[in-house]
């Protein structure tokens, strides 16, 4: 990887970050109507999924879409109009947050319904093929969608009509309020993938250029085999914070699901949020001088700020 | 000829003569072809038959991204209660596409299942109402009962930009389709025909009825009644205005509703009549459900045409 394509990646994990604490910053304030879900900590996976896509492939994503769709994009105020639903929004203010979509980067279906859009992108890759098409559709699930009984059709049609697919499940280990634990026997993808006969491979770690060059490789693989790949990724949904009661003087955890999230405040950007491998920028950072990480910071900073303003 | 097969015959004609369209289905072209729905079909080098998994909810998401993505195709489906699983994707990515340029589209996405109104069925065929899948989206739909509807909504739906539901009955399959002997109106969306024009009474069927209410109107036209007689093809038309016209002259309303449902599209209608209209006679036959109605039990809707007669007279 050049130094340059190095910089923009990490520029990139850094225009989604700041894209998110603004785009929190305002929900604290109640400035929106819709309900978002945030995506802190999903910033490597998305970034690299954006820097594989060529421009055939199409993107099919969940409600959880924000961290993709400002990774696409390449800015912010587009979607925070959208989010205000304003005429000047991505989609002209008519699609919100849940289902918001980007055509013209790919981005064609975004459901807010779990498990809705795998056989959506079993469909578009059965379109892709018809058309004779070099590319590969990728769709986004999460622990919970692989619950959902459309994951395992959608998975079973992908392998039996010979589909090229990317099928990328976010574990982030919860469910709204509710751990995989609490709520379920535990499920293991890779064993329950290799009955199906369908390459898996497991993300772990939140380094965007190891993800990327992954990536690439399945993207490849999936279409030169005309064969789907399921990729499972550990993230975790950072923005928890304690809620202090009666009952829990010292703070009850509180796991983020959606709305504002409290712990998150702009004016401690650029500083990480969780100091591990939890955190992408964490991560990332290990890759710059601090004066170098600070510089690149504040540069996407100015370019945020002056495209808001 | 049997319903079935006038029905297979034209949806052989229609699917040939289409390129780049996708035909998939549980079954569609093995076994006996969901009852000979799908009998002998033959698609064009650049078409596809898919005999395919037992997954409901994604058939339906597969359809809707082959449509979004300008690959056209049909969905069919061996029973109507089959479509619960996709319910879904009726509402809520049809509710996107509406809503985003795909609505444009000029790619087509037609499901059509069989409504299993048999009654020995058992438990299956209490859901034969079709307006209850296309109300919970105003979903376009359309029933087939006779060989002129037959005709016209196979030939301007089963393939035409955009989405819809088509349906036909089971319990027709193998009865001579009826043919009536002339179209006297149809709407341009093909949602409500008229069959015969009459002053004497206005008779309109829903759902299935078709066949009672046709029934209706000969041994009425033999006791010298004139009867104009409707059928309501799709749950949601654009407007009753032509039946209401025909109403204001008659004075008198038959109204036949086969569905099992509690919702019946036929109320629509009544309501709209008994705001704008003072009625000499309002009939309306409705199902009338036995404590044994989820019983595999038989369910033909028997019509006594000589009280309705007297009724009539009164």
């Amino acid at each position: 990887m050049t130094e340059k394509l190095n910089k923009k990646i990490a520029y990139d994990v850094l225009r989604v970050r700041l894209g998110q604490i603004i785009i929190n910053e305002e929900y604290k304030k109640g400035n929106f109507k819709i309900p978002i879900h945030l995506a802190f900590g999903h910033e490597s996976i998305a970034v690299a999924i954006s820097n594989i896509m060529e421009n055939d492939d199409k993107l099919i994503l969940s409600h959880r879409n924000m961290a993709y769709n400002l990774a696409r994009e390449g800015s912010l105020k587009p979607i925070l109009d959208e989010y205000f639903l304003k005429p000047t929004g991505l989609m002209k203010g008519q699609f919100g947050s849940m289902n918001l979509i980007n055509p013209s980067k790919g981005v064609i279906y975004s459901s807010s319904i779990l498990g809705n859009n795998f056989s959506v992108a079993v469909g578009t890759a059965m379109a892709q093929k018809i058309m004779a098409c070099d590319g590969v559709t990728l769709v986004l699930g999460g622990d919970g969608s692989v619950e959902e009984g459309s994951f395992h059709e959608s998975l079973l049609m992908f392998k039996s009509l010979k589909l090229s697919g990317m099928v990328i499940i976010e574990n982030n280990g919860w469910s709204m309020s509710t751990r995989i634990q609490e709520r379920r026997c535990p499920l293991d993808l890779e064993k329950f993938l290799m009955s199906y006969d369908i390459k898996y491979e497991k993300l772990d770690g939140n380094d965007p250029y190891n993800y990327i060059k992954k990536l690439s490789n399945l993207r490849k693989i999936s279409l030169e085999t005309h064969e789907p790949v399921c990729i499972e990724v550990n993230v975790t949904t950072l923005g928890d914070w304690r809620m202090k009661t009666p009952e829990f003087p010292d703070g009850k955890f509180i796991n983020y699901h959606a709305g504002p999230t409290p712990s998150i405040d702009i004016k401690n950007y650029p500083n990480i949020i969780r100091e591990n491998n939890e955190d992408p920028l964490f991560v990332m950072k290990k890759y710059f001088e601090q004066s170098e990480f600070d510089e690149m910071s504040n540069e996407i900073k100015n370019e945020i700020t002056k495209e808001i303003s | 000829m049997k319903y079935i097969e006038f029905i297979n015959n034209l949806i052989k004609k229609e699917v040939s003569e289409a390129e780049n369209l996708i035909l998939f289905g549980q079954n569609i072209s093995a076994g006996s072809c969901l009852g000979g729905l799908t009998r002998d079909l033959s698609v064009s080098n650049n078409s596809k038959i898919i005999n395919s998994t037992n997954s409901e909810n994604s058939l339906c998401g597969f359809g809707f991204g082959l449509m979004m993505n300008d690959i056209s195709s049909i969905f069919f489906m061996k029973q109507l209660d089959f479509l619960l699983l996709g319910i879904d994707h009726l509402v809520n990515t049809f509710n996107v596409i509406r809503n985003t340029q795909f609505k444009n589209s000029v790619s087509s996405f037609t499901i059509f299942p069989i409504t299993v109104d048999n009654g020995f069925q058992g438990p299956q065929s209490s859901l034969n109402n079709f307006a209850d899948f296309c109300s919970i989206a105003r979903i376009p739909g359309y029933t087939i009962t006779n060989k002129i509807d037959a005709e016209k909504i196979i030939s301007s739906k089963l393939i035409s930009p955009g989405f819809r539901i088509l349906s036909i009955s089971q319990r027709l399959f193998k009865e001579e389709i009826i043919s009536p002997d002339e179209l006297v109106y149809t709407n341009d969306d093909n949602s409500i025909f008229q069959y015969t024009q009459g002053n004497d009474v206005t008779v309109v069927c829903f759902n299935f009825s078709f066949p009672n209410g046709w029934d209706l109107h000969n041994k009425l036209k033999k006791l010298g009644m004139n009867v104009s007689l409707f059928n309501v093809n799709s749950p949601t038309p654009s407007g009753w205005e032509k039946i209401i016209a025909d109403v204001n002259i008659s004075k008198k309303l038959i109204v036949i509703d086969d569905s099992k449902s509690e919702n019946v599209a036929c109320n629509s209608l009544i309501e709209q009549i008994q705001n704008e209209l003072i009625l000499k006679k309002k009939i309306v036959i409705k199902r009338i459900l036995s404590e044994d109605w989820v019983n595999p039990v038989s369910d033909i809707m028997i019509i006594d045409s000589e009280n309705i007669y007297n009724e009539l007279l009164d």
